[in-house]
């Protein structure tokens, strides 16, 4: 049997892709240099006084107005002490997904304000129920590597809803998660969660089942929150995703290369603090970024084509590893632009080796989730994992000996070398390719309609297998202390 | 001859053209047209033009800039003899905006700021992570007709009910109106903490200004 068979049971194999980069070796020296002058001159934002501290004992300079200066020796010298490989863990502690070279993995994304129901094709807003279905499909898709909240929970207190979403994904799939909190106190929780089922803090720093998602407000502009969880992240050593975002023509230049340099100030300015607070510290840095809002309309797109490729050439030439993002849609359906969206950018990412690439699923540029349009994404994953994964060319493979055995006029079908080696071909799941009458007589689905038909089929009959009793009663303490903490906080 | 004038100016806007512009409102000084005219029939109707293209989605945002850096030109240039002849010119009305506390967004506010001063609004922009207070204050201060209250996220959002609920405290309801924005922000959700509106986009928010005063306004009349 060949080595490479995406089809197969067990954990989804890794293509190792043959990278497709956007920049030339040259263009990434000119945007990392021109970070560092956007650093040494303009200087960031830091609203965390223990930040600014950190930095300035580092060399950095605070000038009168509160900015810092970050010389460039200091990013060299962060970039050199910086990981190059995380690796997330699954439930069970085997490591999964090893996020370095030119692996690819991917996911759904977090906190979708609405759905569209599968079952009624309603768009509503979404429960925890659904939050749990997106988890528990998550699971029981073959080719989604890890997993994320994909709903915001409506049903629920919002000042709990991070915390209730992170209970949901521990209990309902083993596969590693990216995990994302409002504030340090609910990050602080979802780790102690993490650690009750991982075993301990010590267990979970080992073997990091989490990545913890910190979005910061801008390139230079970096919230207190997001700086706090940030440097508790480096003190515990657990994988932290720094990703500054910067919206070109509002919150940065219009241009990419522009807007690209100066995210990228924002995103060194992350490692850099991460590596003065504990050197070593994981942190996972944008894939993604570039992009600009509709000037038209004023919309955030998630699946325009002229960014891709730019920031993860540039992770790369940093040799760290990245948080990527592809398989979102702008569309409001899981229609035939949402699987175009989802197919054009998974692709992309994937040859652009995006290591951890999230929001398989989003519909109306992040704003709603589809279940069915997860299952889709999932069978694009499967696509290209068997696009682009290696080529096995050996002796057995070539075959020569039975091409002579057989000669130029044999037929392959009864030799047992067929037999061998026929399952390693890739199938569809739910790509149609059966002839009309086939199709017409199996309904006549369309895509959409077939991968509602799984969903449901999946849902009926997966659960991952239930956490352990301790870990459960932790969580649960754990999201009783909140409650009670947020009944009795004051009205802000 | 005025009339030229007139749509030269409005022409200058829509293109956009600053220079132009500002050497039209010389003209119109020159020749002795009253500038109050000049704005009415040619800077306001070029601007708006520019704003329902923008709406339609035939014009992109930085053309609406542009527009607006033309009028500003020519008003800067108008604005002495206006004051000269002690003609005002028409505030469509006042408004005070800005993110609420514990949030830090600030494009879409920006975007509904901007849309509303390029439409003839007066608008104070009090930034991001604005206290309750500071809403009530501003709107004082500043004698506003509408209060401009953006969220981004869940968590946040509960702000908007509070900044309603201190300009109540304030007895400043329902004089000053409220209006809400941001993604987790709906037209139920307004009903819901007694707001007055919603608009999803900024030229939305405009058109939703607009109505909200003209309300008033045929309500006082």
């Amino acid at each position: 049997m060949g080595s490479f068979a995406p089809q197969a049971g067990g954990a989804p194999q890794v293509p190792r892709s043959p990278r497709y980069d956007r920049l030339t070796p040259d263009n990434c020296r000119r945007l990392h240099d021109a970070s560092l002058s956007i650093l040494e001159r303009t200087g960031v934002v830091l609203h965390d006084a223990e930040a600014v501290e950190r930095l300035a004992g580092a060399g950095a300079r605070v000038t009168d107005d509160g900015r810092v200066h970050v010389p460039g020796e200091l990013v060299e010298w962060a970039l050199g002490v910086a990981p190059h490989t995380v690796t997330l863990h699954d439930r069970l502690g085997a490591p999964r997904l090893a996020l370095e070279g030119d692996n690819v993995f991917f996911g759904p994304g977090s906190d979708c304000l609405h759905i569209v129901d599968h079952r009624t094709g309603e768009r509503r807003m979404a429960r925890l129920a659904d939050t749990r279905d997106g988890v528990t499909l998550v699971d029981a898709l073959p080719n989604m590597d890890f997993g994320m909240s994909m709903f915001l929970p409506s049903d629920v207190p919002p000042e709990m809803a991070d915390r209730e979403q992170m209970a949901i994904m521990l209990r309902h799939t083993t596969k590693p998660l990216v995990v994302v909190t409002y504030d340090v106190d609910a990050m602080l929780d979802a780790v102690a969660m993490a650690e009750a089922v991982a075993g301990g803090a010590e267990a979970l720093r080992e073997r990091p089942t989490i990545a913890l998602y910190i979005n910061v407000t801008r390139g230079l502009v970096h919230n207190g929150d997001s700086l706090r969880k940030l440097l508790i992240l480096a003190e515990r050593g657990l994988p932290a995703l720094w990703i500054p975002v910067t919206s070109g023509g509002t919150t940065g230049p219009v241009t990419m290369a522009g807007n690209v340099a100066l995210n990228n100030a924002g995103v060194l300015v992350g490692i850099v603090l991460a590596q003065l607070v504990r050197e070593g510290a994981p942190v996972v840095i944008p894939g993604f970024g570039g992009d600009a809002l509709d000037l038209r309309t004023m919309v955030d797109p998630y699946a325009e084509p002229d960014h891709r490729g730019v920031v993860p050439s540039l992770a790369h030439h940093y040799g760290l590893p990245m948080f990527s993002l592809a398989g979102g849609s702008d569309s409001k359906q899981p229609d035939q632009q949402a699987a175009t969206d989802a197919a054009l950018t998974m692709l992309v990412d994937a040859l652009a080796g995006g290591h951890l690439i999230h929001d398989s699923g989003y519909l109306e540029s992040g704003l709603t989730g589809s279940l069915a349009q997860l299952a889709i994404c999932d069978e694009i994953a499967a696509w290209i994992r068997a696009a682009i994964g290696p080529v096995i060319i050996d002796d057995e493979t070539l075959a020569l000996d039975l091409v002579d055995a057989l000669g130029p006029d044999g037929s392959f079908l009864e030799a047992q070398h067929t037999l061998d080696h026929y399952r390693e071909r890739w199938y569809p799941s739910l790509i149609d390719r059966l002839s009309h009458s086939a199709w017409m007589s199996r309904g006549g689905a369309t895509l959409g309609e077939r991968a509602t038909v799984r969903v449901e089929q999946l849902l009926a009959r997966h659960q991952a297998p239930p956490l352990p009793e301790p870990a459960e009663q932790a969580i649960a303490e754990i999201l009783n202390r909140a409650a009670a903490t947020a009944r009795t906080a004051p009205i802000p | 001859m005025s009339d030229e004038l007139f749509a030269a100016l409005r022409q200058a806007v829509i293109d956009g053209d600053a220079a132009s512009a500002g050497t039209l409102a010389q003209q119109v000084l020159d020749t002795g047209v009253p500038p109050l005219a000049a704005i009415d029939n040619g800077l306001v109707p070029g601007l708006s033009w520019v704003g329902e293209e923008f709406g339609k989605g035939e014009l992109f945002l930085p053309d609406m800039m542009l527009a607006a850096r033309a009028m500003q030109k020519a008003m800067a240039i108008l604005e002495p003899e206006l004051q000269a002849q002690s003609a005002k010119r028409h505030v469509v009305g006042r408004v005070v905006i800005g993110t609420v506390k514990g949030d830090i967004h600030e494009i879409g506010k920006n975007l509904v700021g901007m849309m509303l001063s390029t439409s003839g609004f007066e608008v104070h922009d009090l930034g991001v992570d604005v206290a309750p207070d500071r809403f009530v204050e501003a709107a004082r201060e500043h004698n506003a007709d509408i209060v401009g209250v953006s969220a981004l996220l869940t968590t946040t959002m509960a702000g908007q009910r509070t900044v309603v609920e201190a300009l109540a405290a304030a007895g400043m309801r329902p004089g000053v109106k409220v209006i809400v924005g941001g993604a987790p922000a709906s037209e139920s959700w307004a009903a819901e903490i007694g707001a007055d509106g919603y608009s999803e986009d900024a030229i939305g928010a405009v058109a939703l200004a607009r109505r909200l005063l003209g309300a008033e306004a045929a309500a006082t009349a």
